[in-house]
């Protein structure tokens, strides 16, 4: 009897066994799935993905090995870092904007990447540290929120949506994961921001500011930011931040990626060149003043110099 | 009962998914990087991909051998480009290759060029944790009928742009390629085909950069034979085609061109 | 930098925590609630590594709730501090510890008295008058020596727990600027804002 029970339990040692067999025999690197329909995103779209790792004591210190860059220069691998992202919530819904520069060492890889992952049409995620791994984990959240809706009939809120990622990335903590993202949306609780990165850290906020020219964008961002901001004031705020970023960090530039999220879901709303906006402003758009954003060019014509009152002339007389 | 407070699987820390083991040399030596230098540019109908032929050894002496392809033609209409470690680089091809055939069997027609890169980014990504050493280029003819190039880091972060180089000489012809295909200083935000490049001035560019890269570089990093596969849409005229060395290799006709230029850099 | 303060007195704890969540020299957030209340009578006051923190809070309140709706009675403190003692102590002997540090504050019923846990990331326990983690202790043992009271009523412990506060702004470099504080007594948890 006791060995029928245990046979057929959910819970204790047994069982545990039972499962982890189960997993241990799943572990070839093709499932069935890869011959047919699945042959795209096969490894992901059957629940949990499986990697593979290099068979060596500690696989983390061999990944940063090869990966780490602040550690060994020359090392092969150059994981893009430079970077940065903002998205704040506000009355009229949530701003994201970021900037478009890839780096690796020195050397600007691209200028034209794109930072935002339009994870469905009403959230949307950014990038900052590591771009494969956030844009494979958002894409695998996007099929996990689109799954969320199908089974329950309801649009996952920002929160869960937000959660499910930071669970994910928590149980590879350790591995060497880089990511730092905000996942925006507007939900039935209104607009909504939640910061996660690859620490496991999920903050629920009004304002962040990821990468590494994120203390210049919050530099603007923070004294320009209030609840009751309209939609072209917030937009110009975005953008605004995002060129001081551009301008300040020699890792951050190129161009700036203007998002709006509002009730039915997101909105591009441009591309903004960052030297372009410095010289002559972002163009004829909503919240602009029609003038480059460049310190010389915004006080053109205005002088600290405080000369005396012109003194009564006096003639000398011999 | 200490049943009661067993972690839930989703608050369980040894959630972990199962980990396949790959073979790894126990003692940690970094790949060498194999040198060369590859290369994808898109125009209207059509794509452009090369890649050059010379290897080196691991210590970067001496070319050790004169011919080996880095671009692979994988459909009709999709061509990709490896370049770093080139062992990591042949496994890698072949993986892909298999993967296509068995997409091939399963629909009976080839797989999309953006299919080609979502499966070029999970299976990059299934490695994250013990990377292949090698930056891809896929290059090829969207469903569309639009030029597409798809540029991969190690680890499979992709994008969707006009031209990109790759490997040794990148740094030296990326900016001079930026100059020509992008005519305002900046790029475009959406990425497209250079519209105001034909295939002869394009194909010039290609072949010009390489000749000029491999007079610049040491002799270990570029040289001797250069591949260049031309892929056009269906319809695309021949026009510019007609240089010596240029072969077709199309394996279905009636739909997208494939062509191979073979040059020497001697 | 992260600082908590516990401190017990005539039927009472107080439990404080800085509300900021710092990455690299960046305050993320400056009103986070890093204080959880865990059954009527019990709050855990936590610190550490980001990531690990809310995930091991999150585990503790989960399973003192389902002992909770199991037995229809909710741990006494000192039991709960011994099972997350144990919980903590578990995990260190794992691949990968949890790094979280805890001050727990109760009050138990049966005894009518407060009752405060120390707990640091090895698992070490010790039930104590009052209690500081992070850079703050450094400054706030020392004076609690001198001015805890154990038979205080809530207006002098609020007011020593000011002490506290004001020294550590005073004192340390990188500051905490504002704290949760909250309160367990016979009836139950609340917050106050000092």
């Amino acid at each position: 009897m006791n060995t029928f029970v245990q046979r057929f339990s959910t819970t204790g040692a047994l069982s545990e066994a039972r499962k982890a067999k189960a997993l241990a025999a799943d572990d070839e690197e093709f499932s069935d799935a890869a011959w047919g329909s699945e042959a795209g995103f096969g490894n992901i779209a059957n629940g949990v993905p499986t990697f593979a790792v290099p068979a060596v004591p500690d696989p983390s210190a061999f990944l940063r090995l090869h990966t780490d860059d602040h550690a060994d220069p020359s090392c092969r691998i150059k994981i893009q870092h430079g970077t940065t992202t903002l998205a704040f919530r506000y009355k009229g819904g949530v701003i994201v904007a970021v900037d478009s520069r890839a780096t690796a060492g020195s050397y600007i890889a691209s200028g034209t990447v794109k930072k935002v992952i339009e994870i469905n049409p009403y959230l949307l995620g950014t990038m900052a540290g590591g771009a494969a791994d956030c844009q494979y984990w958002e894409t695998y959240l996007g099929i996990h929120c689109r799954l969320h809706e199908l089974r329950n009939r309801e649009r996952i809120s920002v929160s869960a949506a937000s959660k499910y990622l930071s669970n994910l990335v928590y149980s590879y903590k350790g591995m060497g994961l880089s990511m730092g993202t905000m996942i925006c949306g507007w939900d039935k609780t209104g607009p909504a921001v939640f910061y996660v990165d690859s620490d496991g850290t999920r903050l629920k906020g009004d304002l962040f500011s990821v990468g590494s020219g994120s203390t210049h964008a919050y530099g603007v961002l923070d004294q320009g930011y209030h609840w009751d901001l309209s939609d072209e004031e917030a937009q110009e705020l975005g953008r605004r931040s995002i060129y001081a970023a551009g301008h300040r960090d020699a890792f951050s530039g190129n161009t700036c990626n203007l998002y709006h999220i509002k009730q039915d879901g997101w909105h591009f709303l441009g591309n903004f060149d960052i030297s372009k906006m410095h010289y002559e402003g972002p163009g004829d758009v909503p919240g602009s003043f029609g003038k480059g954003y460049g310190y010389d060019i915004r006080v053109e014509g205005r002088s600290s110099a405080n000369p005396p009152p012109a003194a009564p002339t006096t003639t000398v007389t011999a | 009962m200490a049943a009661y407070f067993q972690a839930p699987t989703a608050y369980s820390r040894t959630a972990l998914p199962p980990l396949a083991a790959v073979s790894a040399p126990q003692h940690l030596v970094p790949p060498s990087d194999t040198s060369g230098t590859i290369m994808a540019i898109t125009g209207v109908g059509f794509t452009v991909i090369a890649g050059d032929a010379r290897r080196g050894d691991a210590f970067g002496a001496y070319p050790q051998v004169r011919f080996v392809p880095t671009v692979f033609r994988l459909t009709d209409k999709a061509v990709l480009a490896t370049n770093g470690f080139a062992s990591d680089g042949n496994i890698f091809i072949k993986k892909v290759r298999q993967r296509l055939d068995w997409y091939r069997h399963a629909h009976a027609k080839d797989m999309s060029l953006h299919a080609i890169a979502l499966l070029i980014q999970s299976m990059l990504y299934q490695r994250r944790f013990c990377p292949f050493y090698v930056h891809n280029i896929l290059g090829g003819i969207e469903d569309d009928g639009s030029g597409a190039v798809y540029s991969f880091d190690e680890v499979g972060s992709y994008v969707r742009e006009t031209c990109r180089a790759a490997g040794s000489a990148s740094t030296m012809l990326q900016p001079f390629l930026d100059s020509q295909i992008y005519p305002k200083s900046s790029q475009p935000p959406t990425p497209g085909s250079a519209t105001h490049l034909s295939l002869a001035r394009v194909l010039a560019l290609v072949m010009d950069s390489y000749k000029h890269a491999a007079d610049r570089l040491s002799h270990d990093q570029i040289g001797d034979g250069l591949e260049v596969y031309i892929v056009l849409s269906k319809g695309t005229s021949t026009q510019g085609l007609n240089i010596e060395g240029v072969s077709e290799v199309t394996s279905i006709p009636g739909g997208e061109r494939i062509f191979l230029l073979r040059r020497s850099l001697a | 930098m992260e600082t908590s303060f516990a401190i017990t007195g005539k039927g009472y704890v107080i439990v404080a925590a800085d509300t900021t969540a710092a990455r690299s020299i960046v305050k993320m957030k400056t009103d986070e609630d890093k204080i959880k209340t865990l059954s009527e009578h019990l709050v855990m006051a936590y610190s550490g590594e980001p990531g690990d923190t809310l995930q091991f809070a999150e585990y503790v309140s989960r399973n003192i709730r389902l002992y909770a709706i199991r037995n229809l009675y909710a741990l006494r403190p000192a039991a709960a501090a011994a099972w997350i003692r144990r919980a903590l102590a578990t995990s260190l002997r794992s691949r990968k510890p949890y790094s979280v540090n805890l001050l727990l504050g109760g009050y138990d019923e049966t005894e009518h008295a407060p009752k405060l846990y120390w707990v640091d990331y090895l698992g070490t326990m010790d039930e104590v008058p009052f209690a500081a983690h992070g850079y703050g202790s450094y400054f706030a043992l020392s004076l609690l020596d001198r001015y805890h009271d154990p038979s205080a009523s809530l207006e002098e412990g609020l007011a020593t727990l000011k002490r506290c506060i004001d020294e550590v702004s005073k004192r340390l470099v990188v500051s905490p600027g504002t704290y949760k504080v909250k309160i367990v007594d016979k009836d139950g948890v609340r917050e106050v804002e000092l």
